[in-house]
């Protein structure tokens, strides 16, 4: 798993590689519990090569979900693969969180 | 046994040649006979003199060779007590010969014989004992050549007893060179002194006085001999044989080389001494692990072990544990010094490195302190991944430590290191043994929380299988018949793996009981596990399950999803196979009220031979060698296949299938799976 944090203004764009299982997704808990990632408006998820996601994935990206919500911040997920998407939309995620398909749609979304 | 014979046996012939020699002796005093060396009688002398030799020089190759132990001090001992003090009793019966003679006047040349002969015995015996007794102490560590070696002076030396028995002169210049030779022989073998330098020093002082106490007694021997060669009258002249004088001469060069490496080895035993005490310590810490010691033993030998190599006049050693400094051990030194010391050399000393200071005297901050020590050793108990202590060695010398020293600590410091490592590595195997017999149990529990015992009727059949990925697992599915006819079915799959997940699962397993004896529809079931499991879920786990209602009377199926996988489906009347894909959020994702929002009720009214298969994502996330999944697709074709099966065959069918596809890739998440297949037949209780 290799995780690459790309930052515009407000915005962050993170790059998820690899499989998100029980001990990636250690890391990215880590990452996404910095304080500094409160300073953002929008986070994006650019899940092009993630290939698969555990429920230990989806633990962390629940876990956040509240307090990003609280603190007025947009999680978005794009380009993300079928299966993946499969894995949220069977899970009822796909209704609480935001999955686009593009890179644009995704910004475009984030400003509105 | 046969030694023991064989003693006899030399000693009855020892005995016998010495008695015949001292007739012989006797006979020719009394006979008046000429000293002719060529008579008979004369050379029967030889002979039997030749034969006494030989047996009492067997008889102690076998006794010295049955002496045991490894104390070589033991052996100069037996060698003086049962033989080197002949000397003083030849001493003493010449001096009473002596005084009898002048007394009564005159010589008495039979009884002059006779001492002479027993005194001669006395010194045979003695010199074969040495001889053999030398011989241990030679061959001690012994190789093939000097074996070899050794052997072939016995052979050379016995064979100058020929030169003896055929009376020729051994002075003349044919043998001379040949003896000589012998003696440079013999001096060869004297130079293997390797016994000298295991003795401590005590017993070295002790060898060295029973050294010149066996000395003087082959001095006693040889003025006594000297003596009574010069003895007008004297049959035979016992010593006049090279044998004998080649014997002696090498038990004496070999007392004398011993007594002389002794004597100059003695100051450097103490070394030695210490090097060998260095090396027990070593093998004492090294085998606390095997007598089950606990680290404050370990340290403590490491402790004494280190005061004791390094004579050293104060010692602390400190052993941290969890960043704080904790003084274990303390010699010769009070508490106040301890910190005053530890906070100059904390000034500095490089962090993660051993310090060495032998001139504390130019070191003002020291000199303020008033304390009498003059080098200081600080040894760090370090790993390459952690420090466990300090020991802080302490010498009122200038250059207390020197190389030999410190290398010596050192060794002591990285043993005990690795002692206490092996320690705590046999301490983590026996946690880990009994985690592993906890999680036996614990995967026994949940063993028990699954049903064993399906509900059957006539108008339905049902078969389950299910598998953990590890000991224990997050999934779990149970039934409870709520009525006549009607029965709830739940399945579930909890977040994450192990210990954590099968208590999530305990805990659904008893939501699903406490609530579902109110008959609950599976929404409102949802909903209220949701909020039950909102006090006991952390925040990163969550809970899928589904929960179906199948009521025979009203010939329908309600259910609701909770982020669980789909259902399968097989319709017989449309003979379609298809999954009812609902919306429907997972438990645990949201916590509050809204969550009732989030999940819908379901009907569908089933027909007989319809068949519903219940799964968890170990079944469609299946993996194959090239990293596919089994996936929903397969599932459904192979249940279009197979929905004429019984439900058990069509539970085989799927999960052969499913074995197969994935052939020898571990299962990575617990598989679940449930077929359910509705009959054509009139249900038991209406007949």
């Amino acid at each position: 798993m290799k995780i690459t944090n790309q930052i515009r203004e407000k915005t962050l764009t993170i790059s998820l590689d690899g499989e998100l299982d029980a001990s990636s997704s250690v890391m990215l808990d880590e990452e996404l519990s910095k304080p500094e990632i409160m300073l953002f408006s929008k986070i994006l998820v650019d899940c092009e090569n993630l290939n698969y996601i555990s429920s230990a994935g989806l633990g962390v990206f629940i876990s956040h979900l509240q307090r990003f919500e609280d603190a007025q911040i947009k999680l978005i997920f794009f380009n993300m693969q079928e299966k993946v998407r499969n894995v949220f939309e069977i899970l009822g995620l796909d209704l609480l969180m935001t999955i686009v398909s593009t890179y644009d749609e995704a910004m475009t979304v984030a400003n509105e | 046994m046969l030694n023991r014979i064989n003693q006899r046996y030399f000693i009855f012939i020892a005995v016998i040649s010495w008695a015949l020699l001292l007739g012989n002796i006797l006979n020719i005093h009394a006979n008046g006979a000429s000293s002719n060396s060529f008579s008979t009688t004369n050379y029967l002398n030889h002979i039997a003199k030749a034969v006494f030799v030989l047996a009492i020089f067997m008889l102690q190759r076998i006794r010295v060779n049955a002496y045991k132990g490894v104390d070589h001090m033991g052996y100069l001992w037996k060698l003086f007590t049962r033989a080197g003090f002949t000397a003083y009793i030849c001493a003493v019966l010449h001096m009473g010969y002596n005084a009898y003679a002048r007394q009564h006047g005159g010589t008495f040349p039979t009884l002059l014989e006779t001492l002479y002969a027993v005194n001669f015995a006395f010194f045979v015996i003695f010199i074969a004992k040495g001889f053999y007794i030398w011989r241990r102490l030679i061959l001690l560590q012994k190789t093939k050549a000097l074996e070899f070696e050794w052997r072939w002076f016995e052979i050379l030396l016995f064979s100058t007893i020929i030169i003896s028995l055929f009376r020729l002169d051994y002075t003349s210049f044919i043998f001379i060179p040949l003896l000589a030779l012998l003696m440079l022989y013999a001096l060869f073998l004297c130079l293997h002194l390797n016994w000298v330098a295991y003795l401590t020093a005590i017993k070295r002082w002790r060898s060295l006085l029973l050294l010149v106490v066996i000395g003087i007694s082959l001095l006693i021997f040889y003025r006594y001999f000297l003596h009574m060669s010069r003895q007008p009258g004297m049959v035979l002249a016992y010593l006049d044989d090279p044998f004998l004088l080649l014997t002696s001469f090498f038990v004496l060069l070999y007392a004398v080389a011993s007594l002389l490496v002794g004597l100059f080895s003695l100051p450097t035993s103490s070394v030695f001494e210490q090097k060998r005490e260095d090396l027990l310590n070593f093998q004492r810490l090294s085998q606390l692990i095997q007598q089950g010691e606990d680290e404050p033993q370990v340290y403590h030998t490491l402790f004494e072990s280190a005061i004791k190599a390094s004579a050293t006049d104060s010692a602390w050693l400190e052993i941290i544990q969890e960043d704080e400094n904790e003084v274990i051990e303390m010699h010769n030194i009070d508490e106040e010094s301890t910190i005053q010391i530890r906070d100059l050399v904390e000034k500095f000393t490089l962090t993660n490195a051993d310090y060495i200071n032998n001139n504390l005297e130019n070191n003002p901050e020291f000199k303020v302190m008033g304390l009498p020590y003059k080098s200081i050793y600080v040894a760090l108990l370090k790993s390459p991944h952690r420090t466990f202590g300090i020991l802080y060695l302490l010498k009122e010398l200038e250059h207390g430590f020197d190389r030999e020293t410190i290398n010596v600590i050192r060794t002591f410091t990285s043993q005990t290191i690795l002692t206490i490592e092996n320690l705590r590595l046999g301490n983590e195997a026996i946690q880990n043994e009994r985690y592993k017999e906890e999680l036996k149990i614990a995967s026994s529990v949940q063993d028990s929380l699954i049903p064993k015992t399906f509900p059957s009727d006539s108008w339905f059949e049902i078969s389950c299988f299910s598998q953990a990925a590890k000991e224990v697992g997050g999934d779990f599915y149970d039934f409870l018949e709520l009525s006549e006819g009607r029965i709830a079915i739940i399945i579930g799959d909890v977040s994450g793996k192990g210990i954590s997940a099968a208590f999530h699962m305990a805990q659904m397993k008893g939501i699903f009981h406490g609530l579902m004896q109110d008959d609950l529809e599976p929404v409102r079931f949802m909903v209220k596990a949701n909020q039950a499991l909102n006090h006991c879920l952390e925040r990163t786990s969550f809970i899928t399950s589904a929960l179906y209602i199948i009521d025979y009377k009203l010939k329908g199926l309600f259910f609701a999803r909770a982020g669980h996988c789909h259902t399968l489906y097989y319709n017989s009347m449309t003979e379609e196979t298809f999954y009812f894909n609902t919306e429907g959020l997972g438990l645990g994702i949201i916590r509050d009220k809204s969550y009732a929002k989030r999940i819908h009720n379901m009907h569908y009214d089933y027909n007989p031979g319809d068949v519903m298969v219940v799964y968890t994502d170990g079944i469609v996330e299946a993996r194959n060698k090239s990293q596919e999944e089994y996936g929903e697709d397969r599932l459904r074709e192979m249940l279009a296949q197979t929905y004429h099966l019984e439900a058990d065959d069509i539970k085989f069918a799927i999960i052969n299938d499913v074995n197969e596809f994935s052939q020898d890739m571990p299962i990575h998440d617990d598989q679940t799976l449930i077929v359910i297949k509705f009959r054509n037949v009139q249900p038991n209780f209406q007949m």
